[in-house]
């Protein structure tokens, strides 16, 4: 979805960024850091990295983006668990954008990306 | 009880989100299609348990999570085998198996009941997850409501590719008409649909917490959200590559 976005916006990501990469300091997704940092201690449940990383995300950004921000992981923190609760397979692999983005990001070396 | 005021929020929650978490807590407090209103909101409170399970601590760290033995941290008003899927779900969800939930089934915790199971323990978790990122302190526990669970289960389910049975992509309808509009989907909005609420309660938590289904055919950004689509694109790839999920 990032690199779709990407494209449709014609906008300059480094997909390895949601690994942790430092790509986002040259992408041209705004506040690329601040929300990297917000989600990824968020996601690992580092309370005190996600109180710095909330009062970053706020101070540079505000309160508007970093409510959806919030939102957005809480969202995200819910969706891994139904797929791998439900057990659901990957729908298809014969799109080239998620291909693409799979062997970009390294996935096919973890079975469960199967 | 007024839930989700968010008044002692120190930053305005838009009007939508506060909709949907109210929406689902009433949701939550009534009796679902196989689950009791008092039975549902013992569900929510074992996803809070599960966060600060000492056993489920350990579990996770454990090469093998399915010879690991111990006793979790509960509040004891569910059966064990709900406890427990409840708690994995949430902190060790990876690690599910096929041969997990099938061995369920034969103690005590059918498909049916699994999934509704699964659909409230989601919400809850994302729900109390949203606050937790704002760093807001968690919403009550609604009252259960009396009435018993109705049983429902669409005709059209089929066991295929998933560990749980699930309507078919062509499968939306009849009373489960509302669920999508083609006769194709993606297999995670198929994923509940032995439960077909705890789809719609997916839906409308993530119309306003992420983007509606529609809503993610729009590739550039919402007029009525803070980030673009691709700051939301990123925030979920890295939530989701820290929970290891390639879907």
């Amino acid at each position: 979805m990032l690199r779709v976005s990407a494209n449709k916006t014609e906008s300059d990501i480094d997909i390895n960024m949601i690994m942790g990469s430092e790509g986002e300091s040259h992408s041209d997704i705004q506040y690329a850091h601040e929300l990297m940092q917000f989600a990824g201690s968020l996601a690992s449940r580092d309370e005190s990295a996600l109180k710095v990383a909330r009062d970053e995300l706020l101070s540079q950004a505000g309160p508007r983006v970093l409510v959806d921000a919030a939102g957005v992981a809480a969202n995200f923190q819910r969706m891994v668990r139904i797929a791998d609760a439900a057990g659901i397979p990957v729908d298809s692999n014969d799109n080239e954008i998620s291909n693409q983005v799979r062997s970009d990001l390294d996935l096919y070396k973890f079975d469960q990306s199967a | 009880m007024t839930y989700f005021s968010y008044e002692n929020s120190p930053y305005e929650i838009r009007d939508d989100i506060k909709d949907a978490h109210k929406k689902f807590w009433v949701s939550l407090s009534q009796a679902g299609n196989w689950w009791s209103g008092k039975e549902r909101v013992a569900i929510a409170q074992e996803v809070r348990n599960a966060n600060s399970c000492e056993f489920c601590r350990a579990r996770k760290d454990a090469l093998s999570p399915y010879t690991f033995m111990g006793e979790h941290s509960h509040s004891k008003n569910l059966p064990i085998v709900a406890v427990d899927a409840v708690h994995r779900i949430i902190t060790d969800q990876h690690r599910i198996t096929q041969q997990y939930v099938n061995n369920n089934v034969t103690t005590g915790l059918p498909y049916s009941h699994y999934v509704e199971l699964i659909g409230i323990a989601v919400a809850v978790f994302s729900i109390d997850e949203f606050n937790r990122g704002l760093g807001i302190a968690l919403e009550t526990l609604p009252r259960p409501c009396q009435g018993d669970p109705d049983n429902y289960q669409p005709e059209q389910v089929v066991k295929d590719i998933a560990f749980v049975p699930m309507l078919p992509a062509n499968g939306a309808k009849g009373a489960e008409s509302d669920l999508w509009h083609k006769d194709q989907t993606a297999n995670v909005l198929r994923a509940l649909t032995l439960v077909p609420n705890a789809l719609r309660d997916w839906k409308a938590l993530s119309t306003a917490q992420y983007l509606s289904i529609e809503g993610m055919g729009n590739f550039i950004g919402q007029k009525d959200r803070a980030i673009n689509r691709m700051q939301m694109e990123l925030i979920a790839g890295r939530v989701s590559s820290y929970n290891e999920c390639f879907y």
